[in-house]
């Protein structure tokens, strides 16, 4: 077989995900990231931050913009509480699909304000922002459904229109990949991937502890298979995290990237105790469901 | 052939005794250039978008332009959740690897790590307590009496009795003959709750 038909081959088709997507999928996106949100929140005893010392708490985002006064008045337990209930009775309205863009668009308002609200007391750090920014997509383009509909005058929006939001939100789970390889490869360069810089943040997240809590990672300098794991495996999964686009147009691409990845936030876990949760179910909409289903199909027009 | 102008830019832009726009921003933003422009030859991609109605058009266009904005402000607790994804970027090499926590004696005796983080199930990540920009000694101490009474509401029956703050470490290259351990824990201060919180 010569190189080209070689080549083509195992790049395979290059077809746009979830182009064929109908309403059906839409809905049941809608619906996943909403349930996501609701369990998560469920399990949240928010009002426990009242409980912590109140000097610790740094506003981020939104809540900088609040007036300290505010800012003291929400940090209690019950404000909290009242918070919590209000963002999952939203929530649980944004599962019934009813008034969509307006529930969606209170419901990312309500989500970013919770969001923030528990980065306050650290970092700004990434865990759960794509489901975050999932959810942005889903309101703008309920809105924008909404316009297009009413300057169309009444038309009824078309299935391909499904396909929008769905790709939009693949979209940006790959954007982030590529940014954080990007601005690793960039920032740390090749001494990044040759030295022990691996090997020191994986004992020093597993050190740390947050809420899994292994207690393996920090053994790792008594197993040379994990270090030479870890050594080589970074340049692998940066690799994998700038070219993490392909995965909007190649089934082939997806079918590597999914189970490398998927594996190394599994060993995140096990080695770093840390997870996302969130990008995980998200990992589902990398799987091509509309071709798969012809249920999940838009309809020609 | 752009791309090859816009390369010659970023280092005359980063590279040039001026060092208008530092590397680790301009370089970034070649790579991401690099992966645009392929998508902008990609037919199915451009007949996909050019089919797209005006206002989901420009949806798309926000929202993809405002993660790379928020990417590029360089400024997560301002413009949260635009954030800059940044995550193992750094060069670190030291040796030994150290952490400062928390560690409780209870009535029993039993000695239990004071996690915020699984006391605090809200919080995903706090600044590690061993960054004194971040935490002022007073800070330490009120947040050791806030771990220690949350960890008394959920165990009654076996409450803190002190807690130590400690400096845990693990050498990341130990000595051949060294059998695995545990990471060396040295104590830095001492809290004595057995008077009550």
């Amino acid at each position: 077989m010569p190189a080209a038909q070689t080549l083509r081959f195992l790049i395979g088709p290059l077809v746009l995900l979830h182009e064929q997507a109908g309403p059906r999928l839409l809905r049941l996106t809608r619906l996943g990231l909403f349930a996501l949100w609701f369990f998560k929140l469920c399990l949240d005893p928010l009002w426990r931050l009242a409980d912590l010392p109140r000097s610790l708490f740094q506003p981020i985002g939104i809540l900088a913009l609040l007036p300290q006064g505010a800012m003291d008045a929400l940090l209690q337990p019950g404000s909290l509480t009242i918070f919590l209930f209000a963002t999952l009775a939203v929530l649980a309205l944004g599962l019934t699909d009813r008034a969509f863009p307006v529930v969606s668009t209170l419901a990312a308002i309500l989500l970013t304000a919770y969001s923030c609200l528990i980065r306050g007391f650290g970092p700004a750090v990434h865990t759960d922002t794509v489901a975050l920014l999932a959810v942005y997509v889903l309101a703008g383009f309920a809105w924008a459904d909404y316009f297009q509909m009413k300057f169309s005058r009444g038309k009824k929006s078309p299935d391909a229109w499904s396909s929008y939001p769905l790709v939009t939100i693949v979209a940006l789970l790959c954007l982030s990949y590529a940014l954080v390889g990007y601005n690793r490869v960039v920032r740390g360069g090749l001494p990044l991937f040759m030295g022990d810089t691996m090997e020191v943040w994986a004992i020093d997240a597993s050190l740390r502890a947050y809420y899994f809590n292994t207690n393996i990672g920090w053994h790792i300098p008594d197993w040379p298979f994990v270090v030479f794991m870890l050594k080589a495996g970074l340049p692998a999964i940066t690799f994998l995290e700038m070219t993490a686009p392909l995965c909007l147009i190649s089934s082939h691409y997806r079918w590597i990237f999914m189970p490398v990845m998927l594996s190394f936030h599994f060993l995140s876990l096990v080695f770093m105790n840390i997870f996302f949760f969130d990008d995980m179910l998200i990992y589902l909409l990398l799987v091509d469901w509309s071709r798969r289903f012809p249920s999940l199909r838009r309809s020609r027009e | 052939m752009s791309v090859v102008i816009i390369a010659l830019i970023i280092g005359v832009t980063s590279f040039s005794p001026y060092a208008l726009v530092p590397f680790h921003v301009t370089g970034q933003a070649l790579l991401l250039y690099i992966v645009v422009r392929g998508f902008c030859y990609w037919p199915p991609m451009v007949e996909w978008i050019k089919s797209m109605p005006g206002f989901h058009r420009a949806m798309f266009a926000l929202l993809l332009g405002g993660m790379i904005v928020g990417h590029y402000t360089l400024d997560s607790r301002t413009f949260y959740p635009y954030v800059t994804w940044f995550i193992f970027p750094t060069i670190r090499d030291e040796d030994p690897v150290t952490c400062r926590e928390f560690i409780a004696t209870t009535a029993s005796g039993k000695k239990v790590r004071l996690l915020v983080e699984q006391l605090f199930p809200s919080i995903v990540q706090i600044y590690p307590l061993d960054d004194p920009k971040h935490y002022s000694d007073k800070q330490i101490d009120a947040l050791a009496q806030s771990l220690a009474t949350a960890y008394n509401q959920h165990h009654p029956g076996d409450p803190v009795r002190g807690v130590e703050f400690v400096v845990l470490a693990v050498e990341l290259h130990p000595p051949a003959s060294a059998s695995p351990t545990e990471p060396s824990c040295q104590l830095l201060k001492r809290y004595d709750f057995s008077s009550g919180l």
